[in-house]
Order: C-alpha cells, then structure tokens, then sequence
C-alpha cells in the first residue's frame, strides 16, 4: 500500500511537468491553430539558459531568464517564419514547426556538443525531505510547487483580465473576436510568446533533474501532446487533470510492469479516445465561462 | 469551439502525436561512394539517441585510424573510405543502415554499435550478407554467445567478464545484503543483471526487485522511490550512456549514493563526466581507461595523443575498441591478400596480438569473441581529477581476459558452418 501511495505522490509530481508543457501547447493550438512540434526545442533552450546562467546568476534567477529569452525567440520565429503559416494547411505547420525544431536543435548540438550536461542548483534544493512515507527530492518538490503557481498565474490571467477574455474568445471565434474590435493578431502573438516563454521556463526549472541535453525537450514533448489529446483540445483543466493522470499511470505501470510504463499512455489515449472522441474535457470550460 | 473545427483539431492533434513519435525515427546519413581502388568500411554508431556520446567518440577512432591509414598507403594499396550511418541505437535503423552500406555501397566490412541490441540484429544481417563485422561497443553476452556468427568479432569485454571480474570486490565492498536493480529493458541489461545475480545470490546476497525500464527512459523517479522505500544495501544501475547519467544523478537527489552503495557495472568517461561527483565511490568495470595505459603500452600513448591532438580531449574506452577494430581488421585484410570474409575470418581466428593494452591478446577461434584484460574501477570525485574531468577512477584491479572469459562448455555459441 506504501509502495502504491509512494507512486501516486511521485507521478502527481511529475504529470505537473507534462501540464506546464502542454498547457502552453494547447494554448498555442487553441488560439493560433498551430500544432507547434519546436515545442520541444524552446523547453531545449529553456534548459541550455539555465545551464549557462546558473553558475553566473543562480539557478533561481535563470528561470526567469529562460522565460525572456524564449519569449524573444517565439517573437523572431513570428516575425521571420510561424507568421507565413498560420493560414496554412496543417501539414505546411507540421512541417515548418519540425524544420524549426531540427535547426534549433542540431544548432545546440553544435554549439555545445551532444553530451548530457547537468545545471547547477543551491546546496538547498541537492537534499531529499522526509515526508514521512517517502523522502523525496528537494528540487522535484520545488519544481512541482513552481508548476503549480504557474498554472495558477496562467489560470487567473485567462478568466480575470481583459486580455484573457480576448483569448478565450479568440480560441472559440476568431473572426468574430476581430469584427467585435479585438485585436486578434496582436492577441495571438502575445500567446505564441507566451507558451513558448513557459516551455522554456519548465525546461530550465526541471534542467537541474533531467540533465541538458539538444534532444532533452523530444522526450517530454511527445506525452506532452498525449495530455492534450487526452484532455480535449483547447480545454484548461483538461490539460492539468490528463497531465496528473497520465504521470500517476506510469508511476503505477512502473510498479508492476516497468517495461510497459511508455507504451501505456498511448494505451490509455486509444481507449479514452475510443470513449470519449472530445478527449476527458473536450468543451472547454473556459469557453463556458465566456 | 465549433463540432467541424474541434474534430478537424482532434484529428490534426492525434496525427501530430503520432508525427511526432515517428520523428524520433529520422537520422542523418553521410554516405561517401567507393570509387574502384577504395575500401568500403561501414560505420554504423549512435549519433542520436541515449548512446549519442559514445557514438559520437567512436566515430572520432574510427575517422583517426582511417585518417592514419590512408596517411601510409591505405590496406594493400586501397584507401579506406566510410559509410556512415547513425543506427539511433535501434535495432531496425541499425540493419537497414548495414544493408544500404553493403548493397549500395560496397562495404566490405560494418564496424560499430553502442548496443547489445543492434550488436545482434546487425551481425545477423552481416552473417547473412557474408561480410564482416568488427563489433564495437557491445557488452551483453548474447553478441559472441547465443548470437554469434561466423563473420562476427568482438574485442570489447562482455558482461560475464565484467561480473567475474568484480567478483571480489562485489563481495569484500558491497556485501551480501539486499540488492535493488534498475535495468536496461534490453539484451544488454538482462544479459549484465544475470551475470551479477549469478555472482552475488549464490554468495547469500538477496534480490529485492529489478525494475526494467525502456532504453531512453529520462524520468527514473518511479524506479527510484521504490529503491528507496526497499531500502536496499546495494543499489544496481545497469543503464548506459545518457541513461545513467540521468538515474545515477536522480538517485543521489533521492538520497540514494548516501543511503546505499551504488553499483554501475559498465561505465566510460562521458558517463562518468556527466554524472560528475555522484560517481565518486562507485564501482565499475572498463576494458580500457586511457589513463592507465597511457604510459604503459607505446601503442597507447601514441594513440591517445594522436586523439588528443586531433579532437581535445582523451578518448572513451569504446573508442578505444573502434581504433583497434579497424587496424586488426586492416591487418587480417593483408595476412589474407583479400578483403574477402572467408578469407578476413580464417586470419582473425586465433590470432595474437598485442595492441593497447596488455601483451598476448587473441580471438577465440570458438565464439570470437577478443580475449583481453578487464578493469575494474572505483570513481573518484572531481576535485581528484587532476583538472581532467575524464581522469575519472582508479584502478583497483585488473583481471587476465582467460581467467573470467564464459567457457566453451558453457557457451550457447554455435559458429555458422561457413562465411
């Protein structure tokens, strides 16, 4: 029983870090109906800031950091690239999204090599707390407290400000958001700059536990976009409950079949999808509160 | 969100997914045709992927030692020219890369592999081809044992030899208390958990659990906290490259490096690097350390300050194993007359040698697999590495490649009947 509760608090923590990620993701699709595969590389970069900053500045001042300067980049890959593609079919997206991620990628590999880095943290996150049933990492439990402050910030600037209404209206209507006087363009861009920020600023949160690397994003990125299919696109809550879901299904995979704790998301995609087609939360609630 | 728009969404987004799994199948691939007077030889190494590192330093040996012998005339007057292939460390990749080189572009002999796994599946595919393989970086035992073929060589130590090899020190360092294993979900990983199980158990250690994880895994926590709620004597990482690094540094966040000992029975200097000072103290093997041999074998020292001039920095223990692959190889091609497998094969059965290592080498004419020295080491921290991250151990012994090699009468090999 221990053995199970240790798993549910373990997986909790880590689905967390599936729900910043895919949060942002589904953010970016919900608004700009981009399916961002260079996702993967902004978390990527996110953690080469961290790494490079956190001997100069720390490790907390670089997560911030790797937010600003993910934002920048979202904004210059709009400005050059993503702009041109908005309209476009999906494939041209899938494309041009994957070529970004492959050139942001093979350019960190030749800058900084191929090999597996790790960022410096305080002597005050390198120790494990007891938690009476289990004692667990100093830097998880930081790094699950900062996910969900920043789900908390995002929550409360989609539903409580001006801009957030813009949003949500934008994810359900574009075109009657811009006939109603809402700058939908400027809306979106600021969203891109946005979830590509976050991504970033989870790569560098998380660096100091899952190491540097140029391909350190792809693995997250992958069950990242499970969570959003799981949880229905576009839907807020239904991207934090899969993402908890989906990292407490590993947990308890890995407990009696370890070999089968990758497999068993797609499992359980396959057979909520076959259930429920809209994933857990389809409508988005947000929508409902418009 | 309209019904037409949420279901195009949904069909775009599950297809995204399944793009984006598909996508961790691209490679990279660097093909340079063989023109008449030139020999083929096919490298097929990780280059992305867990065992990035070490493929990516093997490349380095195996460009050095081509770069040396064409330098002299090449092999009988040929120069050696490559056929890269990055095998991802996935069997399919690996032998789909082996046959391109092969069959379009003449290979005369496929070197590489940073894993059990693609080891096995290419040296099939060679046996199947009647070319040679020079197996590289392959620890499991299945390679030169239920594996084996006829046009397969491996030097490189095997998992029966590294546990034979720390069998002393298993038992004065670590006990025979309760043993936890994570492993590698792979041939590797079972063939190196066997082997240490078969060491310990019998000596009354006792086997907790063994977690077998996927090879890639990032995330270990799962596997770690129920190390931790075991509360082991020893804990067991049979990961390699990118693999290792991540549990051994998540383990010492876990409190694990303090709470237990830490066993890794297969290391190089890039894991080592990479896991920094969670490494001190840990016990491992390694078929060769550069800086053991540097100033005790002249072939050595040449080597690895040719590395060093070349590249910056010291060489890993598989690229070792590459470098000497291509120049033992080159050397049966010259004793044969021919780079033909027939006549590679009979010149490399048997054959001594003394290359980087200790004196009196030879391949066995049975199994083939390479009979030389295994080490076993101890980490130690950084500040005693001397300002050379890679300087990463010390040697506590050094055990003769006869004395812990798997016996004949034991052996599941069965050499094909003809190249």
């Amino acid at each position: 029983m221990e053995a199970v509760a240790i798993q549910l608090f373990d997986g909790t923590i880590r689905g967390l870090i599936y729900v910043a990620i895919a949060l942002s993701l589904t953010i970016i699709f919900g608004m700009l109906r981009l399916v961002n595969f260079a996702h993967g590389a902004f978390f990527a970069v996110g953690a080469y800031v961290a790494l490079l900053l956190a001997p100069k500045i720390g490790y907390y001042a670089s997560i911030p950091a790797a937010l600003i300067v993910l934002a920048i980049l979202a904004l210059l890959l709009d400005r050059i690239v993503l702009r041109l593609f908005y309209a476009k079919d999906p494939t041209s997206q899938i494309l041009v999204t994957f070529g970004i991620a492959l050139v942001i990628q093979e350019s960190l590999r030749l800058i900084f090599g191929g090999t597996t880095q790790t960022t410096q943290m305080p002597a005050s996150l390198m120790q494990s707390i007891p938690l009476g049933f289990i004692s667990y990492p100093a830097i998880r439990l930081f790094v699950a407290v900062s996910i969900i402050v920043l789900v908390g910030v995002v929550w409360w600037i989609l539903v409580g400000t001006n801009y957030g209404l813009i949003v949500r209206a934008g994810i359900r209507d574009r075109t009657m958001v811009a006939l109603l006087g809402g700058n939908v363009t400027v809306a979106s861009r600021v969203v891109l700059v946005v979830g590509a920020g976050i991504a970033g600023l989870v790569g560098a949160l998380s660096s100091p536990i899952f190491g540097v690397d140029p391909n350190v994003g792809f693995s997250f990125l992958v069950p990242a976009f499970v969570v959003v299919v799981i949880g229905g696109l576009g839907s807020f809550w239904g991207a934090v409950i899969a993402g908890i879901f989906i990292g407490i299904l590993q947990g308890l995979t890995t407990l009696v079949m370890p070999a089968a704790s990758d497999v068993v998301i797609y499992l359980a995609m396959a057979l909520i999808l076959l259930v429920r087609p809209q994933g857990l939360m389809g409508e988005s609630e947000l929508i409902r509160q418009a | 969100m309209s019904d037409r728009f949420s279901k195009a969404s949904r069909g775009k987004f599950v297809a995204g997914a399944v793009a984006v799994a598909a996508a961790a199948k691209y490679s990279s691939i660097n093909v340079i045709a063989a023109p008449t007077k030139e020999l083929v030889v096919g490298i097929n190494v990780p280059l992305t992927g867990p065992y990035s590192d070490q493929g990516a330093d093997q490349l380095r040996a195996y460009r050095l030692a081509i770069e040396e012998i064409n330098a002299h005339g090449g092999v009988m007057g040929m120069m050696l020219k490559e056929s890269l292939g990055d095998d991802e460390t996935k069997a399919p990749t690996a032998v789909a890369n082996a046959e391109r080189m092969i069959d379009r572009d003449g290979a005369v002999m496929i070197t590489g592999g940073s894993s059990t796994g693609t080891a096995v599946a290419v040296s099939a595919k060679c046996q199947q081809k009647n070319t040679i393989f020079m197996a590289t970086l392959t620890h499991g035992d299945e390679t030169t044992d239920s594996g084996c073929h006829k046009v397969t060589f491996r030097r490189y130590n095997n998992a029966h030899m590294s546990a034979q090899a720390m069998a002393k020190t298993l038992l004065t360092k670590y006990g025979t208390g309760t043993w936890f294993h994570i492993t590698a979900d792979y041939s590797w990983g079972w063939s190196v958990r066997d082997n240490i199980r078969a060491v310990v158990e019998p000596k009354g250690a006792k086997t907790a659990k063994v977690v077998l994880l996927p090879l890639g895994t990032t995330d270990f926590s799962s596997a770690l906290s129920q190390a931790q709620a075991a509360k082991p004597d020893v804990l067991v990482i049979t990961e390699f490259g990118k693999d290792m690094v991540n549990c051994l540094n998540q383990a010492a966040q876990f409190g694990l490096t303090k709470s237990c000992k830490i066993l890794v029975p297969l290391a190089d200097e890039y894991m080592a690097k990479g896991t920094g000072d969670n490494f001190a103290g840990v016990v491992t093997t390694a078929p060769y350390y550069y800086k053991h041999y540097y100033d005790k074998n002249p072939l050595s020292k040449k080597f690895i300050d040719a590395f060093r001039a070349k590249y910056g920095v010291p060489p890993s223990n598989g690229a070792e194993c590459a470098y000497m692959d291509i120049y033992l190889w080159k050397g049966a091609v010259e004793r044969a007359g021919s780079p033909s497998a027939a006549g590679v094969v009979s010149k490399l059965e048997g054959f001594k040698f003394t290359a980087t290592k200790e004196p009196n080498e030879y391949w066995r004419t049975w199994d083939h697999q390479g009979i030389n020295s295994c080490m076993v080491l101890e980490g130690v921290p950084i500040s005693e590495r001397g300002g050379d991250v890679f300087a990463y151990a010390k040697v506590l012994e050094i055990h003769p490649g006869d004395a812990i090699s798997i016996p004949e009468s034991t052996s599941k090999c069965k050499l094909d009947a003809t190249v």
